[in-house]
């Protein structure tokens, strides 16, 4: 590897590094209780994933997340789908979610507690409603861009509708799918702790909270630190699979904004 | 060879009129027109009382200004768009969509971009069932005819417009239609590809005589490849002429390029479309 491309591969190191001491020099310079330095916030992440109840409570978290985003997806990805091909199906869902489009899910979080109790159930749905709306969207766009001589050119070789949208329109519109899932996966992570803050029962959001009321500050930023560490390590990980998946439609100098 | 006939009467029986080679008639058009909703309560005409008959084998180009409905009739007969009124026949049955007896070749090629050049060409086969030791031979086979030998591996964003459309011609080549409907294929090729494509295009209708209807605003290509040029005109789109293409086979360009007889033909249609409003 040249040293260019050392570098190019470790610049993410570098930015947060970068970070991590101009925090350091902040908090040492302010120096209020409620903001502790990088290093102690650093020095108690070891104490939070070595404690069994917090590590269950974020493997918890992350477990809801997985399901809500799962879930999310296979219905999204079909709906904008026949979103993009079929008007009629297009015209119904249009306008419900242009109303549906600007509510923040978290602000419904009160109102489905009060039916669904505090439980997964309730976390879930949210999780779900946020992710939803990016990869409805974007696969519908992707949906609506296909060619339609690549459809008929299907259609000439014998390929049935179902077909030609299964074997055609979702291969076709993957790319763009792929991206409304990423932003999809990042909206999980925050729909995710903002579920646990309203609903404080379980959750790294619940853990992030309950150290806020107890005035543990190293704690509340040791987890804001492992929360971050997790979106970044899951967007990198689903970029990589991205990648691997959309090659053929990639520009082969392109830079994508990810970790990899 | 009787190729192409004018109906006065749609419901007359097409039969060959001079009988050299009688050919059965492969495509119908039976006063077939074409109305579309533009804004408004508008409507406008692309096709208006076409009526055609395009013998089995024949080498038909359709050649006419923009807008004319050129490419619509085209897709009229590859199912892909259903006519306001008349009916289209292919093999003596009512189209009432695409079928893989006949292929589309399209001037934006169309092809599967997620799938490798050898992909693209197995993919009809594979739709149909093929087995795929099956499919990817014959592939392979076709790849060579069309001159990508070595190229199976490429994705389509890393091949040039004319290897694009050498792979589009071979996919469609691969379930072995009886008709090849070519959408102004080499339109966006430039002019050296242009004419090695019409080349290899004339040595594969030599080997296959496959029924071709190829569809192009130029009227040099028209003349080059076909047997037939039928000649429109548009506001409503309509058959202005019909020319029989009487020049000897196999052609070689850089003849014809000195043959008088070619030539006149260009000149002559070129008159035909100048002489109306029309412009190209």
């Amino acid at each position: 590897m040249t040293a260019r491309g050392v570098l190019k591969t470790l610049s993410p190191l570098f930015a947060c590094i970068g970070l991590l001491c101009v925090w350091q020099i902040a908090s040492l310079r302010l120096d209020t209780e409620s903001f502790p330095t990088a290093l102690e916030a650093i020095k108690a992440i070891p104490s939070i994933l070595g404690d069994k109840g917090s590590l269950l409570n974020i493997l918890d978290s992350i477990r809801r997340m997985a399901i809500g985003l799962v879930l999310a997806v296979m219905f999204s990805i079909p709906l904008g789908l026949l979103m993009g091909r079929i008007k009629a199906v297009a015209a119904f869902f249009n306008p419900l979610m242009m109303i549906i489009y600007p509510v923040p899910k978290a602000a419904l979080m009160p109102i489905i507690m009060l039916w669904m109790g505090v439980g997964d159930v309730s976390k879930i749905l949210v999780i779900f409603l946020g992710v939803s709306l990016p990869i409805i969207y974007h696969a519908f766009q992707g949906s609506k861009a296909v060619e339609e001589k690549m459809l008929w050119s299907g259609a000439a070789m014998g390929m049935s509708a179902p077909m030609r949208m299964l074997r055609i329109v979702l291969p076709a519109a993957l790319p763009e799918i792929l991206t409304g899932c990423r932003t999809g996966l990042v909206l999980a992570l925050i729909t995710m702790i903002t579920s646990e803050m309203i609903a404080r029962q379980s959750g790294a959001g619940n853990i992030l909270f309950n150290s806020l009321d107890m005035a543990q500050y190293d704690t509340v930023f040791a987890m804001i630190l492992i929360i971050g560490a997790m979106g970044i390590v899951f967007d990198a990980a689903f970029e990589k699979l991205r990648l691997s998946l959309v090659r053929w439609s990639q520009p082969r100098d392109d830079m994508p904004l990810s970790f990899t | 060879m009787q190729v192409v006939s004018l109906r006065s009467d749609a419901h007359a029986e097409s039969e060959p009129l001079s009988g050299r080679k009688p050919a059965s008639a492969m495509i119908e058009i039976d006063h077939v027109s074409q109305r579309f909703q533009t804004s408004g309560k508008q409507s406008h005409l692309a096709l208006s009382d076409i009526n055609l008959t395009i013998d089995d084998g024949a080498f038909v180009s359709i050649l006419g200004p923009s807008g004319c409905g050129k490419s619509t009739l085209l897709y009229i007969v590859g199912g892909f768009v259903q006519p306001t009124d008349g009916v289209a026949k292919v093999k003596g049955k009512a189209i009432t969509g695409p079928g893989p007896d006949r292929g589309p070749v399209f001037q934006e090629f169309a092809l599967f971009p997620w799938k490798n050049v050898l992909g693209n060409v197995m993919y009809g086969l594979r739709q149909q069932g093929v087995k795929k030791a099956e499919a990817e031979a014959r592939g392979r086979k076709l790849l060579e005819m069309v001159g990508l030998k070595g190229y199976e591996n490429f994705y389509p964003k890393e091949l040039s417009g004319g290897m694009k459309q050498r792979v589009a011609i071979a996919r469609t080549l691969a379930y072995d239609p009886a008709v090849l409907l070519m959408d102004e294929p080499f339109g966006a090729l430039d002019a050296h590809t242009r004419t090695r494509l019409q080349n290899d295009l004339l040595d594969i209708w030599d080997r296959q005589r496959k029924t071709v209807l190829f569809v192009t605003h130029s009227v040099e290509e028209a003349v080059y490849l076909s047997d037939k040029v039928i000649v429109m005109s548009r506001s409503p789109g309509s058959i202005k002429e019909i020319v029989d293409i009487d020049l000897p086979r196999p052609r070689k360009r850089a003849d014809l390029l000195l043959d008088a007889r070619f030539q006149k033909y260009i000149v002559d249609i070129e008159k035909m479309i100048d002489d109306g409003k029309d412009h190209l």
